[in-house]
């Protein structure tokens, strides 16, 4: 894992540089760098074609691995239906679970993926997998989505990092791409970190930024590696979170939405996405925790699920009453699917052979299912979508070119695999 | 709050129980069991089934039932039998409170399928779905509800009815506690809660309500919405007059009173894992306050209690696949029956015929055990 982080693996237009690294700052008259957050990690042709596509995405990720059958994809009559019931959506032939029946007003805005036929079954290994589109290696450290998108969409100009994460859903970070593009982790809350509050006042942090530089040109003048621009970039970051820390500050606006969203973790974390979405931020991602149900299947998914419906269908709303749905790509996800069969413990255990995710908004038809799995939920029936076709899909509809190429040294690595294909009748 | 554990004895009460009857029902998991009499046995289960056997008329060559109470649209939850032996009641996810004539044998005659896909302990990762296997039929007499009550609009589990059969009391996941008039159907009382009322029982006057409530309770300490409490209802205002909250924060699945009223058990665990175990526990049914903690716990969730009829022994049913057999007066382990396992096919109910020597214990695999509990 430590060739990402070594120098000279990568054409200077491939991977980032130092010398790109110090395009992206900007000398103030007293000689301090002022970091442009965005701009570090953008060439200027990346950082015209972010301003052009506007893009962001929002992931809701189910940690544990969400059941498709107790959901979107439900068997009603069948021995694998268990105790959940279909409700009537908004979109005729379109059924949720009961207990989504916020969520069942929505349909409209919703492209519901049944066929979902994935290879890594276990939380580590799925949760990597669906996070990344490649299976987990030694020897290949892959972006995360988030980093992927970050690098590709972020907005160039804005101080707020360009990856932000919250809540529960596993850490791949920015791997090939490199520490840039790392997650900035909030609390499951979407609260701040404690460190973010500034210690010294800005004229000292300056001077403290004058210095580091200082240190850095002499070291660097002898030391190439990579691992140095990593401690900068973390230092680079402090410095400009605390300059951008009021778009996290979400208390007053929190308390009018809490009864839509859910007086919850989970509900506030998606709230703290809708700012930050509205401040700029490229990607979110909210994970709500708890979804490994090997025993207690139901009562596990009903309590969750009474969280998840207020929190997603507001989530939804507001991007929508601000404009800003069209071009936000909400994601609901998860590492894999659960069985169809009820084991004997009244759970249902890990399943990759057929299970649904959900996209709405930006670049995305609404009101339709995708694919279908069979009449117990057991194996795909119709357009099985792989890994590499679920990220192609929101590459794809992000505006974004799912088969980039980027290196690793010499080697090329694509953003999806060969052969993914995006969903076009998915896409809007 | 004290704690008993003690080496169970090789000889005493119910050294002498055994196996009697073993019932194969794998079509779905039963979910609960109650004895008609001393003859019959009815057990539920997921599909919102009930079945009835004759014990009389079960040898080495058949164990099949000989009734199918049909109507429920979802899981049955809890079964009781009212004290006269004349109705049994069910209530279920499909929001309903059912009864049904326990003694009748009339009815059009059906068949029943007895067997399924196999349910496995948990199914290896992505593993091939498993085949179907040929059904297994028996000839029973179909039978209908009495009466449905309609009064709650969510999952319905706590269910209870005081000794003299008059006062019957149902709690679902919205919270709601409904007091009815069992003979006549129809509500005395009602009152909201918070959460879900997986438990409750009813003291033997009938004045007291005891309710566990929760929501989420996987893992609490990771979110800060995971809510459980456990208050007494007065029955007369329907309003809370004792809140113990405090006194157990864990899960409640059982909440039962002796008919004497000197005791209130509870056990609690509503979880696979090892931690918190299944507890059961002897309360002041008066303050709330633990009298005994029963010792050893079962290993994973307990899930039902029973008190024997003679005033002197609680039994309860756990996860771990024990029966646990306790004395009153000391808290005392008696004795096991079954063998424990850390992950089996969990016990989810059991009921003692009013004889007390029958045992009908029923599990999520499929199938109820009937035990003889005395020596013949």
């Amino acid at each position: 894992m430590k060739v990402h982080t070594q120098p000279g693996n990568c054409r200077p237009d491939q991977h980032d540089s130092r010398r790109n690294f110090l395009k992206g700052t900007i000398v103030t008259a007293a000689g301090a760098v002022v970091p442009n957050w965005g701009a570090l990690v953008h060439s200027q042709t990346i950082a015209a074609e972010a301003k052009r596509l506007g893009k962001r995405c929002i992931m809701l990720y189910m940690e544990g691995g969400v059941s498709q059958i107790d959901t979107f994809d439900m068997k009603p009559g069948r021995p694998t239906a268990g105790p959940f019931r279909p409700i009537k959506t908004n979109v005729d032939g379109i059924q949720v679970c009961e207990y989504l029946p916020k969520m069942a007003r929505h349909a409209d805005k919703l492209a519901i993926i049944r066929s979902m036929k994935t290879k890594s079954v276990d939380h580590g290994i799925g949760g990597y997998h669906m996070h990344t589109c490649y299976p987990q290696s030694e020897r290949v450290p892959h972006p995360e989505i988030g980093a992927m998108i970050a690098k590709y969409c972020d907005n160039p100009e804005s101080d707020l990092p360009s990856f932000v994460k919250m809540g529960a859903s596993g850490n791949y970070g920015a791997g090939y791409l490199g520490p840039k593009y790392d997650p900035f982790v909030l609390g499951t809350d979407g609260r701040l970190p404690g460190f973010t509050n500034p210690s010294v006042k800005p004229e000292v942090q300056e001077r403290r930024g004058e210095l580091l530089k200082f240190m850095e040109d002499q070291h660097a003048k002898v030391h190439q590696a990579r691992p140095f621009a990593s401690v900068r970039e973390a230092e680079l970051r402090t410095i400009r979170l605390m300059r951008a820390r009021a778009a996290f500050d979400v208390n007053e606006e929190w308390e009018k939405a809490r009864e839509r969203y859910g007086d919850t973790h989970f509900g506030r974390g998606c709230f703290t996405a809708v700012k930050l979405a509205e401040a700029g931020v490229s990607f979110v991602e909210v994970g709500q925790w708890g979804y490994d149900s090997h025993n207690d299947n139901f009562s596990c998914h009903k309590s969750l699920l009474g969280r998840l419906d207020p929190a997603w269908s507001s989530l939804l709303e507001d991007l929508q009453v601000r404009g800003l749905l069209q071009d936000t790509l909400v994601v609901w996800t998860s590492e894999f699917g659960r069985t169809p069969l009820i084991n004997s413990q009244a759970g249902r255990d890990h399943y990759g052979r057929a299970w649904t995710v959900v996209f709405a908004g930006g670049g995305i038809r609404g009101g339709q299912h995708y694919g279908a799995s069979d009449k117990d939920g057991f194996d795909v029936a119709e357009n099985p979508v792989s890994e590499g076709d679920y990220f192609a899909t929101i590459y794809s509809a992000l505006g974004m070119n799912h088969r980039k190429k980027h290196f690793l040294g010499t080697r090329p690595i694509w953003a999806t695999p060969e052969g993914s294909k995006p969903i076009k009748q998915l896409l809007g | 709050m004290e704690k008993k554990e003690q080496t169970p004895e090789a000889t005493g009460p119910f050294a002498d129980a055994k196996v009697l009857y073993t019932l194969p029902w794998s079509r779905e998991a039963i979910t609960d069991v109650a004895f008609i009499g001393n003859e019959r046995v009815a057990a539920a289960n997921k599909r919102g089934e009930i079945l009835v056997w004759n014990l009389s008329a079960l040898d080495d060559k058949t164990t099949d039932p000989a009734r199918l109470l049909s109507g429920h649209t979802n899981e049955i939850n809890r079964l009781l039998v009212t004290p006269d032996g004349k109705t049994l009641i069910s209530v279920s996810s499909d929001h309903t409170v059912r009864y049904w004539d326990a003694l009748s044998e009339q009815g059009e005659t059906g068949k029943v399928v007895l067997n399924g896909i196999e349910r496995k302990g948990v199914v290896p990762l992505n593993a091939k779905p498993p085949e179907a296997p040929e059904p297994i039929e028996a000839t029973v007499v179909v039978q209908k509800p009495l009466r449905e009550l309609t009064g709650h609009r969510e999952w319905v589990h706590g269910l209870a009815q005081t000794p003299d059969g008059k006062t019957l009391v149902t709690g679902d996941d919205e919270g709601v506690v409904i007091v009815w008039d069992r003979v006549a159907g129809t509500e005395r009382r009602r009152w909201q809660g918070n959460f879900w009322v997986r438990a409750l029982g009813v003291s033997p006057d009938g004045k007291t309500v005891a309710a566990s409530e929760y929501f989420s309770h996987r893992h609490p300490e990771k979110e800060k919405d995971s809510y459980r409490s456990f208050r007494f209802w007065d029955v007369e205002t329907g309003e809370p007059k004792l809140d113990c909250s405090e006194e157990i924060k864990d899960t409640m699945t059982a909440i039962r009173y002796s008919a004497d009223g000197k005791w209130l058990a509870v056990c609690v665990g509503d979880s696979g894992k090892e931690k918190p175990p299944g507890k059961v526990m002897l309360l002041d049914p008066e303050t709330g306050k633990v009298i005994l903690d029963l010792e050893p716990p079962h290993l994973l969730g307990a899930t039902d209690l029973a008190f024997h009829p003679d005033g002197k022994h609680l039994f309860s049913s756990g996860r771990d696949q024990l029966v646990k057999i306790w004395r009153l007066e000391d808290g005392k382990h008696v004795r096991d029956l079954g063998t424990a396992k850390e992950r089996g096919d969990w016990i989810s109910g059991i009921s003692i015929s009013p004889d007390g020597r029958l045992l009908a214990a029923a599990d999520m695999k499929g199938q109820v055990v009937v035990y003889s509990l005395m020596a013949t």
